[in-house]
């Protein structure tokens, strides 16, 4: 046996690659352009655009059932004008937003993250030129873009068919006056539960688990949040218990129920910065500042967590 | 293909002004008459011929990791342009080394320099220049080759177009063409491996970190795999570091060694000057091995059993006048009679017996 070392095995193997190879002499792009390829990738991949028809199902229909109040509405306020819109902008059916949020995004999160911690395909990232917190930066940015898409474009046909029965050009100002707030608050639903979604989906390569987590999560503290703000409103249930008026101050308790959730943190946020109508949990008044705290407790516990286990798993 | 192994010398760092004379025209020359391509590149180092010695160069390289583990220890050593490969045991430091090179370990202390840059200062740069093949599996099962190579194109900071047109050369060049657009879950084990390679090689880098190419392929799908780094090395003018614990297997394709143990260097040369006293005879005979390898020992020669036949270190013609007498005195029925080029890994093993006898 003797071997040429280095040599290619005379005949054969060059006859194959007649071509030769092309060296690339073209541009290459720096770092801020790699990481907007990798945001683009991803916010096409959490709604499963250039993955399979599978991967389109859960985004079509989450999206398609949160633009459903905005139609109802639409046709609504066409068939009886001068009738006051049936969904506001702030708050946009709290019940129905939150659940298809939660299907959204225990659903999609884990495709962004668990995907490539499942297949080992961080290496690949990190051998390229990129810092290490580059990665989950785009995939975060990517991400509440996706999450705002969801929230935004039902908030825009919501405003879109308002506009079109509104008569005249102070009632087009006026639904316009009263959008802009509703574009902020779902702005910062879009920031907390992309953040949310993420940290928790890193956690595991397995994408059922990492679903599994995040409704959880999510359910469960939305859960315990509405029994607190019940019990807290009525008094435990019983014969003895009796329901408060209308226009009764919350007590302490119930306006407290609400930190637990991110659903109703993000309904408390909103009321502490003004906004007026009903929302899941009584007007936390006094207490709304802790709201505000908590948010931005979550959003940074969040942030903080993604980019501990991204500088964690870069090195491995 | 000469021009490729440069004469190095231990450290593969030969005289300046000799190396850059003689291996420039060389390069040029093989350049043009293997492929053409359009547009050479100056020298394998970034600064051109004056530092064109060393692709990668370690100084008391270091890297202990917390719990006191060792994983490099003071590794000074020079990867000449080329195919080099890197030696060792499972856990001797390789994985670790190419990490460092890569830029994404920090070294506990000592320097490394890549393609001119600084692995703590430019990692990023460093990473733009390079590609790396991983060990481990690390392709997503539901996506099409095309797609795959094609998103890390752009990674390595491609255009979209560019990385289109890159990533289908990549795969052609690795041959798989024809199986581009299936599923990467569909491909088999060599293929995924090539696939890996692929990855690699899109960014047009100047050089290829390969950990494990071979692992877990069969004996043709390895021989298939170092046939194409060999190649890319040979025809695309990229310079190659091959990790490996097979020191057999790789030796084939290498102009050069680096063997690491432990993290330290174990050692470190050219092919050329592992293999140049390492003429072996093999003698196959039919029956009566064990009664040769007797009868050679007695006529002072060293036999060694090698499957069939046994195997004698050459000193010149002497060697085979004694082979002949042996056989013919014994009677033999001689099969075959091959001068070989000894394996490196045997040359290791030589060095470990003679220990042991001084031991003695």
């Amino acid at each position: 046996m003797t071997t040429d070392q280095g040599a290619p095995a005379p005949g054969g193997a060059g006859v194959i690659h007649d071509l030769g190879y092309r060296h690339y002499d073209g541009p290459r792009l720096g770092r801020a352009a790699i990481i907007r390829a990798l945001y683009w990738h991803s916010l096409r991949s959490a709604f499963g655009i250039g993955r399979g028809v599978k991967a389109k199902i859960v985004p079509v229909l989450t999206f398609g059932l949160m633009c459903l109040p905005a139609i109802v509405n639409a046709i609504a306020v066409a068939q009886h004008p001068g009738q006051a819109p049936v969904v506001d902008y702030d708050t946009y059916t709290f019940r129905l937003r939150s659940l298809v949020m939660l299907i959204f995004v225990a659903a999609q999160a884990p495709e962004l993250m668990s995907r490539d911690l499942r297949s080992h395909v961080l290496p690949l990232y990190m051998s390229r030129p990129l810092r290490r917190l580059d990665y989950p930066l785009a995939k975060l940015a990517a991400f509440t873009a996706a999450c705002l898409l969801m929230l935004e474009i039902p908030l825009v046909i919501l405003y879109v068919g308002n506009v079109l029965s509104a008569g005249g050009g102070s009632a087009v100002w006026a639904q316009t006056r009263a959008l802009i707030p509703g574009v902020g608050v779902a702005a910062l639903w879009a920031l907390l539960l992309a953040a949310i979604g993420l940290v928790l989906a890193s956690l595991t390569g397995r994408r059922a688990y990492a679903t599994g987590m995040i409704a959880i999560y999510l359910f469960l503290t939305w859960t315990l949040s509405t029994i607190l703000v019940g019990i807290a409103k009525h008094g435990p249930a019983g014969p003895g218990a009796v329901p408060l008026g209308p226009h009764a101050v919350a007590p302490l308790g119930a306006r407290l129920g609400g930190l637990i959730s991110p659903f109703s943190v993000l309904d408390g946020v909103r009321q502490w910065l003004g906004g007026t109508n009903p929302g899941p949990i009584p007007p936390p008044g006094s207490v709304g500042f802790w709201y505000g705290v908590m948010f931005l407790v979550l959003l940074g516990a969040s942030l903080a967590g993604l980019a501990a286990r991204y500088r964690k798993v870069g090195a491995a | 293909m000469t021009t490729r192994a440069p004469r190095a010398g231990k450290l593969g760092s030969p005289p300046p002004g000799v190396a850059a004379s003689e291996r420039l025209p060389d390069e040029g020359e093989a350049r043009i008459t293997v492929t053409a391509p359009p547009q050479l590149r100056a020298g394998p180092g970034p600064g051109g011929a004056g530092t064109a010695a060393a692709v990668i160069q370690t100084e008391a390289l270091t890297k202990r990791y917390t719990g006191e583990v060792t994983a490099l220890d003071g590794l000074t050593v020079a990867f000449a342009p080329g195919i080099t490969g890197l030696v060792g045991a499972n856990g001797a430091g390789k994985s670790t080394l190419i990490k460092i090179l890569l830029g994404l370990l920090p070294p506990t202390t000592g320097r490394a320099v890549v393609l001119g840059h600084d692995v703590t200062a430019s990692g990023e740069r460093i990473r733009t220049l390079t590609g790396y093949m991983p060990e481990h599996d690390c392709l997503p099962p539901d996506v099409t080759g095309t797609e795959f190579v094609t998103h890390l194109g752009r990674m390595s900071g491609l255009p979209a177009t560019a990385a289109k047109e890159r990533a289908a050369d990549s795969l052609r060049h690795v041959g798989l063409y024809e199986e581009r657009y299936r599923q990467l879950g569909t491909y088999s084990t060599g293929m995924k491996q090539r696939v890996k390679l692929a990855q690699a090689l899109v960014g047009d880098p100047r050089l290829l970190l390969l950990d494990e190419p071979t692992i877990g392929l069969d004996p043709a799908g390895r021989r298939a795999m170092l046939d194409l780094i060999s190649r890319i090395g040979a025809e695309f003018g990229i310079s190659i570091v091959v990790s490996s614990h097979l020191l057999g297997e790789i030796e084939q394709i290498c102009d050069q060694l680096v063997v690491i143990d432990g993290g330290r260097l174990l050692r470190s040369d050219t092919m050329t000057s592992f293999t140049q006293v390492s003429q072996v005879l093999l003698i196959e005979v039919d029956e009566g091995a064990a009664a040769l390898a007797a009868e050679l020992a007695g006529r002072g020669l060293q036999p060694r059993r090698s499957g069939r036949g046994l195997l004698v270190r050459i000193d010149g013609d002497v060697t085979y006048d004694v082979v002949r007498n042996a056989v013919a005195d014994l009677g033999l029925p001689l099969n075959r009679l091959e001068q070989q080029r000894r394996r490196v890994e045997e040359l290791f093993r030589d060095a470990g017996d003679e220990e042991e006898r001084d031991d003695d």
